[in-house]
């Protein structure tokens, strides 16, 4: 096995094992970019020079004894929202492209602390507002959309050009380019994950969460990245922990809740298939299957886009009306529509959102997890724009995208996007456990329960 | 069209309003969207919120900003 094909864990027991050096993990990585990046366009800055500066300092760090745990000499891609030092936050867009960030972002501070060493920023749907990164390709599939707006960091790691890294995700920008590329996404609880340096969307609804091969490899990111920083308002004061799943996989009292409405409407049957095959995996790993009901489903798309709208307007407040021509026409015209709606609109979606928390807080105090598809749908093509279900309704691509990701961004439960098989496409279908707030750890051990019980996958054949 | 929609020339009036001057080519296509997403929105005036409170993302106590990484 190549470098650039190791799992996060299994590279960071290489190198604690003295087996691999960060220099051949981090030049295994960039050659990999190297030949991918005409075909795929994951990043939209690649660091070479300062990478390899890095994997030498981390190689005679862990060589002199001064190892900073399982991070350390790992390569990893940033989304460009994320503020690095010295490195330009593009957010994907002309409207950013003097940018230089002038301090490290808390996460990037966090990983670098932890000793990771950064490949590149990864490409965003403009300003992650959208849910398909037109530039970059689909890891399976060149014709096919990345899925968004976290596309580039999740086809940098399907593909072996990042052993992991980070996204954001306001109403499944993380998960919905893990599922359609065949990775492991988590959208930590709303505030677990401080969000201080990276670029906002909609501040109420935004999160930071890292995109891996294998669930095992999430909980090792989450450790670094967690814990408070008062410099972002909805930071939690929650103790750090260790998020490192036991081997055990008995799923023995677990009860998963399987929605019996919402989750299985207008879904790919290929897709409801792999997901109920999944959860009854969980089953027969001692879980109890439990039927829940989905709360106030009418108003999820009401509440996501009356939050996200004119929040999204207000942070662009300066720009949009400085240099409008310089975002692409279709954020454009969403900034500038936001512009319109008034503020009786902004109080019912967050008035909505108290109600819609608490019933879900109900939901789940009957169940751990909720089991359930991450998207209704395979990744898309390139030039596709809407999706026809089997009675006629006719749904966008994007609105396709978000409908089963809004939920967890509304109520800031934990959601751990898992891949749980393909279509006969053979395109990556995920699944999405959600849970109590600051359940993390039972998402990930049920997340790596189900991964230690089905084959080991491959990367993406990416070209 | 319902009474509720905006016509281009009333979204351009809008977005001036709130400060956001929209060159004529930009009246019908900002008409239409903010049209869209008023009927999704809209939906939520079916709620009886009674007491109910917002939630915004806010903390009451201000903290130093000097957070260690």
């Amino acid at each position: 096995m190549r470098p650039y094909e190791l799992s996060l864990t299994a590279a960071a027991a290489a190198i604690r094992a003295g087996e691999l050096s960060p220099v051949e993990l981090v030049d295994s990585v960039l050659e990999r970019v190297e030949r991918l990046e005409p075909h795929l366009n994951a990043y939209a800055t690649v660091t070479a020079e300062q990478a390899r500066h890095a994997a030498r300092k981390a190689a005679d760090d862990i060589a002199a004894g001064r190892s900073r745990g399982p991070l350390h000499g790992i390569p990893m891609g940033l989304k460009d929202l994320i503020d690095v030092a010295g490195v330009a936050t593009t957010a994907s867009s002309r409207v950013r492209a003097d940018h230089r960030a002038q301090a490290d972002s808390t996460v990037a501070a966090r990983l670098g602390a932890a000793g990771a060493v950064l490949v590149g920023k990864t490409h965003t749907h403009e300003f992650a507002y959208g849910l398909t990164t037109p530039q970059t390709r689909n890891a399976w599939d060149p014709g096919r959309v990345a899925g968004g707006s976290s596309g580039g960091s999740a086809v940098a790691v399907a593909a072996g050009a990042a052993t992991f890294a980070l996204g954001t995700d306001t109403g499944g920008s993380i998960r919905v380019p893990a599922a359609l590329n065949g990775v492991v996404g988590l959208k930590p609880t709303y505030g677990l994950v401080p969000r201080h340096g990276v670029t906002s969307l909609s501040w109420s609804l935004d999160h930071v969460g890292p995109l891996t091969r294998t669930v095992e490899d999430q909980a090792l990111v989450l450790t670094a990245l967690a814990g408070h920083d008062p410099r972002d308002p909805a930071s939690l004061d929650a103790p750090a922990g260790d998020y490192r799943p036991g081997a055990d996989e008995d799923l023995t009292g677990l009860r998963v809740g399987v929605p019996r409405n919402y989750y299985f409407e207008h879904v790919d049957p290929e897709v409801e298939a792999a997901v109920r095959r999944a959860a009854d995996r969980l089953q027969a790993l001692g879980a109890r299957l439990v039927e829940v009901e989905i709360p106030m489903t009418r108003y999820i798309q009401a509440t996501q886009w009356g939050l996200m709208v004119p929040e999204a307007t207000a942070y662009h407040e300066r720009t949009l009306r400085a240099v409008p021509e310089l975002y692409q026409v279709d954020v454009r015209t969403l900034l500038e529509a936001g512009e319109l709606m008034p503020a009786g609109d902004y109080l019912r979606a967050q008035r909505s959102r108290t109600l819609m928390r608490q019933e879900w807080a109900r939901v789940l105090a009957d169940v751990d997890v909720i089991a359930a598809p991450t998207v209704p749908a395979t990744a898309a093509k390139a030039d596709q724009e809407t999706i026809t279900w089997p009675d006629g309704t006719v749904e966008t691509v994007s609105d396709a995208y978000v409908r089963f990701s809004a939920p967890a961004n509304l109520t800031g439960v934990p959601s751990l996007s898992v891949p749980v098989g393909h279509d006969t496409a053979g395109l990556p279908i995920g699944m999405q456990l959600l849970g109590r707030p600051l359940g993390e750890n039972v998402l990930l051990r049920v997340g790596h329960a189900y991964e230690r019980s089905q084959p080991s996958r491959a990367l993406a054949p990416a070209v | 069209m319902s009474a509720a929609e905006l016509t281009p020339p009333e979204a351009a009036r809008w977005a001036a309003r709130a400060g956001l001057p929209l060159p004529p080519e930009r009246h019908a296509v900002a008409a239409a969207t903010a049209n869209h997403i008023h009927s999704v929105v809209a939906i939520l005036r079916e709620l009886d919120f009674g007491d109910t409170p917002p939630a915004p993302a806010y903390r009451a106590r201000e903290e130093r900003h000097d957070a260690a990484v």
